[in-house]
């Protein structure tokens, strides 16, 4: 009885609601941003307030809830419970190829745990992002990438709201051609072999406030430890400032066909101890990543299906699927273990700190590392890369925090920041004659990420409203003190070559976020509050 | 009660003690984070592999049998492998609180040798100019943050003046067959002479306002008053008599600064980038790597408890009035 006769009320609704609007108006459900607290992140904190003050404006109700850090993360990637949630990915160097920041999209990964939190699914945006993956010509992959931002944009499931620089520094009176890198600063795998030492000291030395967890090629997880061990362990492949791959401890990657890749290995290069680099090493070390239960390369060896020794220096790799990112990432981010060293070790997460090997084949030689303190690199001059090195090796200085490192700066103690300095530093830095300020955009991001599962996010009209109500111009010059670029697409656009300028941008208008929410049937009840 | 059985409640007390924080500790580690593992576990694991992960660490036993293995391995001086480092928790811990220890027990001595003689002479000018100085500049180093004085005294040191260094304990790189070879050098000294210094000056006002306050307190005792009545000098009677019996709340209070300093100024440590255990605690704290956090609290409060247990046993001497009641 009580059912029916609610059934029938829907249906006149229902009816009604197409004719006459007016008469079903319902205000929009409450929304809760959540954010990082003030103490853990002032920047995203503070931004969340200013989206939050805009959004009202357009007579939403909105809450800020900031969270700790975990409980953040727990909430958004592990539950999925939240309406919008301001967070970041970090530009870690494999990374600026767009793989992954559009894998962030991809409707396959809104499972619980996975990187689509907002659950954006869009099987044209899906079909794309597999044939970007399989596309080996890089200019054809390029137009499919810049056709997936182009396909996203109008629907915003994210806003990149921001790209902070990264603000570094180092002596000038100690070294010259010190060339920062996007995403990396100055602390990047190529400073130290190009940087010129202009005083009497060659030993190029770096100051900064984290280090590595520890120097296990097979139990590190964390970006210090590869900053640092990559400097001693080859790569097959390198990636160049600007982010191409070039040929390194592999003379050549030839693509057989598309699950087919041989390399062939560059003769002469020897390990530290001594013994030569061949293609058993090669394959010993992916097979030996592959069995192990190392975690941080997963993502990366995913592709991999074997790896066959053809030659004393060649290898060939067999791919379970046609990989595109495989020789820019797989390829320059794996490091050539010995294997006369690592095959008799069973259980290599489980040595200790003096058991660890430092052996590899790269341009420096591991020296010592005491920790907290120092660690230190030799320049290895049988490596064939030696000819290009000015130092005669690398050193960190490990101190407690930003300020430590920046007072060994000013007294000459170390010549260049492995991280970025506090915002109070820097004009104490531009002041210095002595030091030179460099500026290096960066391609991770800042983002507002929308649940659209929920409403109102459900509906596009209001996630393209919201979005022109963002103020990100504002942000950046307020927040970051305007060190910093106004996002766009979730491909930076200072990874020029992936990214897609033509997109819609979605400058702040509080005109335009109006006219959207009117065009899709939104209006303002008498209190002004947002109903439909 | 004989001396000996009060010896031995006290031991048995202090025992009882140590072990309700371990408990406290292993538990509150467990319960106040999301999940203990999330130091432990990178992005791209799967299921399994957060169990093989867990696993590898013990984190899969049930949570009775984790307790009492900490507890049979933290007798034993062993807590396990830290998360970060891969390396075990006992061999961080001891090297970084030998580091802490040597900076705050120089620290305290010196703090001690000044403060005491001074708060004496102090309480004996009671009333006159350098008794003002004495208070104020007693109570402004002990108000003042340290984390400002350390930073100042780098400024003016390290960086106006550049003569002396501002960070570390050594000049980097050195090589050291052990802890009495590091320190053991006059670089060790040339690096130890700010951060000891600002240490001392911050410690200086507890010896220097108690042992002033007290003397003037037993400036008033019968026995003073009869000192002077045999015609001892003002300084005898000063140094012989009043400082002696003064000395019992300064040593309370040494006993308890020791106690807390394993746990080292965290702040000091972190402003001359001192590789000490209160750093390590910060950082342990931070990056979730919670064996190592709950050792560092388990050996801080070890050396409170036992220090306190030790002034208990040294007042029956220092003071007979102390009866074992």
């Amino acid at each position: 009885m009580k059912s029916s006769h609610l059934l029938a009320c829907t249906a006149i609704t229902a009816m009604l609601g197409a004719t006459a609007p007016a008469m079903a108006q319902e205000r929009v459900p409450p929304v809760e941003i959540y954010t990082t607290t003030e103490s853990y992140d002032p920047i995203r904190y503070e931004g969340a307030f200013i989206i939050a003050d805009a959004w009202r404006e357009l007579g939403l109700d909105v809450t800020v809830s900031p969270l700790e850090f975990r409980t953040l993360l727990d909430r958004f990637y592990s539950e999925q419970d939240f309406d919008t949630t301001i967070l970041g990915w970090s530009g870690r160097v494999d990374r600026l190829d767009p793989q992954f920041f559009l894998g962030t999209l991809d409707s396959r990964q809104g499972a619980m745990g996975a990187n689509n939190p907002g659950g954006y699914d869009n099987p044209d945006y899906d079909a794309l992002y597999d044939a970007q993956s399989r596309e080996f010509d890089v200019e054809a992959r390029r137009d499919i990438v810049h056709e997936m931002q182009e396909l996203y944009m109008p629907d915003v499931p994210v806003v990149v709201l921001f790209h902070r620089d990264e603000v570094v520094a180092y002596n000038n009176t100690t070294f010259t051609n010190m060339n920062a890198m996007a995403g990396e600063g100055l602390y990047s795998e190529w400073v130290p072999l190009e940087a010129e030492p202009v005083g009497d000291r060659a030993t190029l030395r770096i100051g900064g406030p984290q280090e590595p967890d520890n120097v296990n090629p097979l139990a590190s997880t964390s970006v210090w430890g590869w900053k640092w061990m990559r400097l001693y362990y080859d790569r097959l492949v390198r990636l160049t400032p600007d982010v191409e791959p070039q040929p390194w401890a592999a003379t050549s990657v030839d693509a057989v066909d598309d699950v087919t890749i041989d390399v062939t290995l560059r003769e002469g290069m020897l390990f530290h101890d001594g013994e030569p680099v061949t293609a058993e090493d090669v394959a010993f070390t992916f097979d030996y990543y592959m069995n192990s239960e190392y975690s941080y390369f997963n993502a990366y060896l995913a592709p991999v299906e074997s790896v066959e020794v053809t030659g004393d220096l060649t290898v060939r790799f067999n791919l379970s699927e046609p990989s595109a990112p495989f020789a820019t990432i797989t390829l320059s981010q794996i490091p050539i273990l010995p294997k006369h060293i690592w095959e008799g070790i069973e259980n290599p997460e489980d040595l200790t700190p003096d058991q660890i090997p430092t052996v590899g084949s790269g341009p420096f030689v591991y020296d010592r590392y005491d920790r907290g303190e120092f660690m230190s690199l030799t320049t290895n001059s049988d490596h064939f890369y030696a000819d290009n090195i000015s130092v005669d090796g690398v050193e960190f200085v490990i101190y407690a925090d930003a300020e430590g490192v920046f007072t060994a700066l000013q007294t000459g103690q170390i010549d260049m920041t492995a991280w970025r300095m506090e915002p109070g530093q820097i004009p104490l830095a531009e002041g210095n004659d002595d030091l030179t300020v460099v500026s290096v955009p960066d391609f991770g991001y800042f983002h507002m990420t929308f649940n659209t599962r929920r409403a109102p996010f459900d509906d596009v009209a209001v996630r393209r409203a919201l979005t022109y109500a963002m103020d990100r111009e504002r942000m950046v010059n307020v927040l970051l003190d305007g060190r910093g670029e106004v996002g766009t697409t979730v491909v930076a656009p200072v990874n020029a070559y992936w990214h897609n300028p033509f997109v819609e941008r979605f400058e702040f208008d509080m005109d335009a976020a109006r006219s959207e929410l009117e065009g899709a049937g939104y209006s303002w009840d008498s209190e002004g509050r947002l109903v439909r | 009660m004989s001396r000996r059985s009060y010896l031995i409640k006290r031991v048995l007390q202090a025992i009882f003690s140590l072990w309700i924080i371990a408990t406290i500790l292993f538990f509150l580690f467990r319960m106040g984070l999301p999940d203990p593992t999330a130091a432990l576990i990178t992005e791209g694991l799967n299921p399994e592999q957060r169990a093989a992960v867990r696993a590898q660490f013990g984190l899969e036993e049930p949570l009775w049998r984790q307790y009492v293995l900490f507890l049979t391995n933290a007798v034993q001086g062993e807590f396990g492998t830290s998360f970060s480092y891969r390396a075990p928790v006992s061999e961080i811990v001891w090297e970084r609180l030998a580091n802490t220890m040597i900076l705050m027990l120089a620290a305290i001595v010196i703090a001690y040798a000044i403060g005491v003689p001074l708060g004496a002479w102090l309480s004996w000018r009671r009333g006159s100019r350098v008794d003002t100085a004495g208070i104020f500049f007693g109570l402004m180093f002990r108000s003042a943050p340290m984390f400002w004085t350390g930073m100042i005294a780098i400024l003016v040191f390290g960086v106006m003046l550049s003569i002396l260094p501002t960070s570390g304990m050594r000049t980097l790189p050195y090589d050291a067959t052990g802890f009495w070879d590091k320190v053991l050098t006059l670089d060790f000294l040339w690096h130890a002479i700010l951060p000891v210094m600002i240490v001392a000056l911050y410690y200086l006002g507890s010896p220097l306002l108690i042992m002033r306050n007290t003397m003037l307190e037993v400036y008033g005792e019968d026995f003073i008053e009869m000192a002077r009545a045999k015609g001892l000098r003002e300084r005898d009677i000063l140094y012989k008599h009043a400082a002696r019996n003064a000395l019992l709340p300064v040593v309370t209070q040494l006993a308890v600064t020791i106690g807390l300093a394993a746990g080292g100024q965290v702040v000091v440590e972190v402003v001359f980038s001192w590789p000490g255990l209160g750093r390590e605690i910060l950082n342990a704290v931070r990056t979730s790597d919670f064996p190592l956090a709950q050792a560092s609290f388990l050996i801080m409060a070890a050396f409170v408890i036992t220090l306190n247990l030790f002034v208990d046993i040294l007042y029956t001497t220092l003071d007979p009035r102390v009866s074992f009641r």
